[in-house]
């Protein structure tokens, strides 16, 4: 299962959060991102993309100036949870056309919108891009419309 | 008026520190709640979107929680979509707030618009608490079956959410499974599969339900792997491995513990293992999902030798993260399949060599874990090779998995000191504490290796001086420890070690400024044990003592001070510096001494205060009191040998049980002595003993009849092997017995009489069963008068055990001296067959006053080298001086009734 998903930028600044557990107030939940941040920025290249962190396996990796964090449970597959990071990575690239930070930043709430829809729950949910694009495009086309 | 949203993160970018974005985001937080208490509509979902922004960074946000409620309960659709976002991210926390949204989310899971439907799905799958989940269930339920299959798979992820918060809510979800999986977007059928792995973790009965789904599970994976590009769910040439990989996770529920489905899944197993190449992530994610599998499953060997063998793949592949993942694998598999594993021993040795430090750790785990006898000599080298280029971190590591093995797995004494030496040199500073007193244990038993050990470090040290403390700490011991063994053998063989040279070494060594004063210490000592060992030297030694003195640091001070004095006193400085007693480990048996004496006592009570039935058994019961501290008192050790043959079935027995099982043990002490005397004590005893034990048995239960049984059949099944004309007695005695209850109980006689043959005719048959050889080296333990001559006295008592993992015989050498006559210089020697090795420790004496006054006790291990059966045979030579006479003789110790 997965326990939280992380978008974070070099500079370790945290770009996009979505826990699946509860009980993190703000102050632990800052600390606890500042800290494995921390530990996968100083990570070189020739290192595996997985860290253990408290009882969490954390699988990361980096798209150009973005690093993507996956928090996992002892039962999940790391390869296949990178796999998803990747799916991930690829739906926002489709949406976005070539996603940046910039566009998370701005459009945060589409964001979060991709992720639900690829993942509930810690379950992996959709992996089609063009199942999980859908429903936004909807959106976009009610809003242009609105205006 | 707040600003855009777009302005506010522009405003955050633009600021240069920490404490001006918290400015920027007080000011704003402050507008953002004027604008909720002018309950401001139209600027609402732009403030929690703000809110949401802020959150992220890090800053309080709880103020606009109430208004997030506000937000989903607007018609809207953007108003809801931002509503149910900031309930999902603000809100999570606060329990309150998030009951109260259950009205609005049941409204809107109703609503006609999917699109809002899925919207409050996901934020329930989210979020959703157990109340709100256990309230809203009815509406989960059906939407599982609703026809869009976006709404049927968040649905399904709903449930397991609230099947994980509501446990007892799983009932309510099992019959959707089967529509579930069969459905064909494979949206659905993912959440399917991963709605039957939660109902299977929360509740395991289910399991054996859900094996009906393997064949079709494995079906949907062949058609899978078949199928080869099919273009929706296509990942770099891979059909859905999300889908693969749950449905393999998902058979290793089903296969684990049942055969039939294991053996259903095996070929498609065989066909995932074999077939997939390892050059993409994609793929090896399926094979390591497909070897887990077959790891946990029922698989046959073959099976799990692929598994292992796809797993050294990876291990050689160029992918760090595939290495990782099959490392972690195998150090689960290391305990069910060693034998595969080392097979692979190359490539696991050679990820010690990774550049990943995640890697080499578990690769040095798991180098360890395959190591044994038979490897660990080729293994350790590996290990070493490795130490110079390790970090510092990573070499106390090694190191200490280094010394385990050497502990764990020595093939001779030599070799473990030549790595010990290897280790200290090579491993600096970054080594375990207990490295020396190893060390200086293993040498003090061999004394062939002392001088070997010595020279060997005196050689090291004078070629390099400046080796770590540690080095230098054990080197100074040994050195000043068997000074004059290494002295004397030096000058025999032609090398040119010289006390001088050795003291001069000492001195430079003390004089260093990288010398500590913690290793001055073991300098200073080395240095007066020089005096007492090689004489003629004092007055050089005291030199060099001489200025610590005064030296700064009081410990250092206070040794060369007492040191000094000590020349003076030189009676008291011989036995203050003799040699150091061999060390011996500690054996587990002592442990189970104490548990048997408490078991034992433990026994008594509970028949003390249970059998007050009959007046036979209270006559039993002063009997036993009366008998059973003579058998503790003469056969404590043999108690112990018993326990360790029971040990197995005692943990399963009730207290009950152990305590019958108990008393048989000391009822087979005493049936197996030599002492008539003391055999018709025991005799009696055991007869009252299984009395007792079998009314107990009878009074309290049936069922435990089977613990009795065997504790009877066992205790006298050794007695028998050990001395048929105690059977003969004892069978007799209980004939006698038995009638005696016959006419005394006449109750419980019956069943009793039962129970008596019963246990007859098993304890008959198991003593012909046992094999005698066991009984035969389980049970010696009288001492043996071995030689007897002039008043002097030897005994030797053996005991079976095991040292450092070897069947071995302890054994306890008693010389007592009879005669009116001084015997002096008394020196044992032994010798045993090739097959054993033996080891004596050093007399606790050289003289034995006359009259019986007072006794030589030396310990002699005797450790099996070869794994076969071997007789016990020592030869000894005895010399002593008595009455101005040198007597030598030899004597043969044959008639030792152990084979082991």
């Amino acid at each position: 299962m997965i326990k939280f998903i992380l978008i974070v930028n070099k500079l370790g600044q945290t770009r996009l959060a979505q826990y699946y557990t509860t009980g993190l107030s703000i102050n632990k939940r800052v600390a606890l991102e500042n800290e494995i941040t921390r530990r996968c920025l100083s990570r070189k290249d020739k290192e595996c993309s997985f860290l253990e962190f408290r009882d969490l396996k954390v699988i990361y990796r980096r798209y150009a100036s973005l690093f993507f964090l996956v928090g996992v449970d002892e039962e999940e597959n790391e390869l296949g949870i990178l796999e998803f990071i990747h799916c991930l990575v690829e739906t926002l690239d489709r949406y976005f056309e070539n996603v940046c930070e910039l566009d998370l930043m701005f459009n945060i709430d589409k964001a979060y919108m991709i992720l639900d829809e690829m993942a509930l729950n810690g379950n992996i949910i959709e992996t089609n891009k063009k199942n999980i694009i859908a429903p936004l495009h909807i959106i976009d086309q009610v809003s242009k419309k609105l205006k | 008026m707040s600003m855009q949203v777009r302005d506010l993160i522009k405003a955050v970018r633009g600021c240069k520190t920490q404490q001006k974005i918290r400015e920027v985001i007080t000011r704003e937080s402050a507008l953002i709640r004027n604008s909720f208490r002018k309950e401001d509509k139209i600027n609402r979902p732009r403030n929690i979107y703000k809110l949401i922004y802020i959150h992220m960074l890090g800053f309080p946000s709880e103020f606009g929680q109430l208004e997030c409620l506000k937000l989903i309960a607007s018609p809207s659709y953007i108003g809801k979509r931002i509503g149910y976002l900031g309930l999902s991210i603000l809100v999570k926390e606060n329990q309150e707030v998030l009951f109260m949204s259950t009205n609005i989310i049941r409204n809107d899971l109703s609503s006609e618009d999917r699109y809002i439907v899925g919207l409050a799905l996901a934020a329930l799958g989210n979020i959703g608490s157990s109340e709100m989940l256990r309230d809203l269930a009815p509406e989960i339920e059906k939407l599982m079956e609703s026809e869009s299959s976006y709404l049927k798979k968040k649905a399904t992820l709903v449930a397991i959410r609230t099947i994980r918060l509501v446990p007892e809510s799983v009932d309510r979800f099992i019959g959707k499974v089967r529509t579930l999986i069969g459905e064909k977007n494979h949206g659905v059928v993912l959440t399917g599969l991963q709605l039957v792995l939660s109902i299977v973790k929360t509740e395991p009965e289910t399991i054996v339900k859900f094996r009906k789904l393997v064949p079709g599970l494995v079906r949907m994976l062949k058609s899978l792997i078949n199928s080869g590009y099919s273009s929706e769910y296509d990942f770099r040439g891979t059909a859905d491995p999300f889908l693969q990989y749950n449905i393999l996770r998902l058979l290793r529920y089903l296969g684990e513990g049942s055969k039939k489905s294991s053996k259903l899944m095996a070929d498609i197993l065989t066909q995932v293992g074999t077939s997939g190449g390892i050059t993409k992530n994609v793929e090896i994610a399926i094979l390591y999902e497909a070897v887990l599998t077959i790891l946990s499953i029922e698989s046959d060997s073959k099976l799990r030798v692929t598994a292992i063998n796809t797993l050294s793949r990876f291990l050689s592949g160029r992918h760090n993260n595939s290495k990782y993942v099959a490392l972690n694998t195998l150090l689960k598999a290391v305990n069910t399949e060693p034998k595969s594993l080392k097979r692979h021993r190359k490539v696991i040795v050679e990820c010690l060599k990774d550049q990943d430090i995640s890697i080499r750790r578990r690769a040095l785990d798991l180098v360890f874990g395959i190591m044994d006898k038979q490897n660990v000599e080729s293994l350790t080298q590996e290990l070493l090779d490795c130490l110079p280029k390790a970090e510092n971190e990573f070499r106390y590591d090694i190191t200490a998995k280094i010394c385990t093995a050497i502990e764990k797995f020595p093939p001779n004494d030599k070799w473990q000191i030549d790595t010990l030496i290897k280790v200290l040199t090579i491993g600096g500073q970054y080594i375990r504490d207990d490295v020396s007193s190893m060390m200086t244990s293993v040498i003090g038993r061999n004394p062939d290796l002392q001088y070997y050990t010595s020279k060997k470090l005196f050689n090291i040290l004078l070629n390099d001086r400046y080796r770590n403390q540690t080095f230098l700490q054990v080197s100074s011991w040994v050195i000043g420890e068997y000074g004059d063994i290494l002295m004397q053998k030096s000058e025999k063989d032609g090398e040119l070690i010289t006390t001088t040279q050795a003291l001069d070494l000492f001195q430079i060594l003390l004089e260093s400024s990288r010398t500590t004063d913690g290793t001055k210490y073991y300098i200073l000592t080395a240095l007066i044990k020089f005096s007492t060992r090689i004489e003629g030297h004092d007055e050089l030694i005291k030199k060099i003592i001489k200025p610590y003195r005064e030296h700064v640091n009081v410990e250092l001070q206070q040794r060369a001070c007492e040191f000094f004095l000590l020349f003076d006193y030189s009676e008291i400085r011989d036995p203050i510096l003799d040699r150091m007693p061999v060390f011996v480990e500690k054996e587990i048996e002592l442990e189970i001494e104490e548990e048997i004496s408490e078991n034992n006592n433990k026994g008594m009570n509970y028949n003390l205060q249970e059998n007050t039935h009959t007046i036979q058994n209270q006559i039993n019961n002063i009997q036993n009191i009366q008998n059973i501290p003579n058998v503790q008192n003469t056969q404590n050790t043999e108690m112990n040998e018993l326990l360790m043959l029971n040990t197995d079935t005692k943990k399963t027995q009730t207290q009950n049980k152990q305590d019958s099982l108990n008393f048989l043990k000391e009822i087979f002490n005493g049936s197996s002595s030599s002492n008539t005397n003391n055999m018709n004590n025991m005799n009696n005893n055991m007869n009252n003993n299984m009395n007792n034990n079998m009314n107990n048995n009878m009074n309290n239960n049936g069922g435990q009849d089977l613990g009795l049984d065997l504790g009877l059949g066992l205790g006298l099944g050794l007695g028998l092997g050990m001395n048929n004309q105690s059977q003969r007695q004892n069978q007799n005695k209980m004939q006698m017995q038995k009638q005696q209850n016959q006419n005394q109980t006449i109750n419980q006689n019956k069943n009793q009489n039962q129970n008596q043959r019963q246990v007859q005719n098993q304890s008959q048959n198991k003593s012909q069963n046992q094999n005698q050889n066991q009984n035969q080296s389980k049970v010696q333990n009288q001492p043996i008068i071995v030689y007897e001559k002039n008043g002097m006295k030897i005994e030797m008592n053996f005991k079976v055990g095991n040292i450092r993992g070897a069947p071995a015989v302890m054994s306890i050498i008693k010389t007592t001296n009879s005669s009116p006559l001084l015997i002096s210089n008394y020196l044992l020697q032994v010798a045993v067959p090739k097959t054993l090795k033996a080891q004596l420790s050093q007399p606790s004496g050289q003289n034995i006053p006359p009259n019986g006054n007072g006794s030589i006790n030396q310990q002699l291990q005797i450790i099996k080298m070869v794994n076969q059966k071997t007789q016990l045979a020592i030869l000894l030579r005895i010399n002593y001086v008595i009455n101005g006479q040198k007597i030598v003789e030899n004597k043969e110790v044959s008639n030792i009734p152990i084979i082991f």
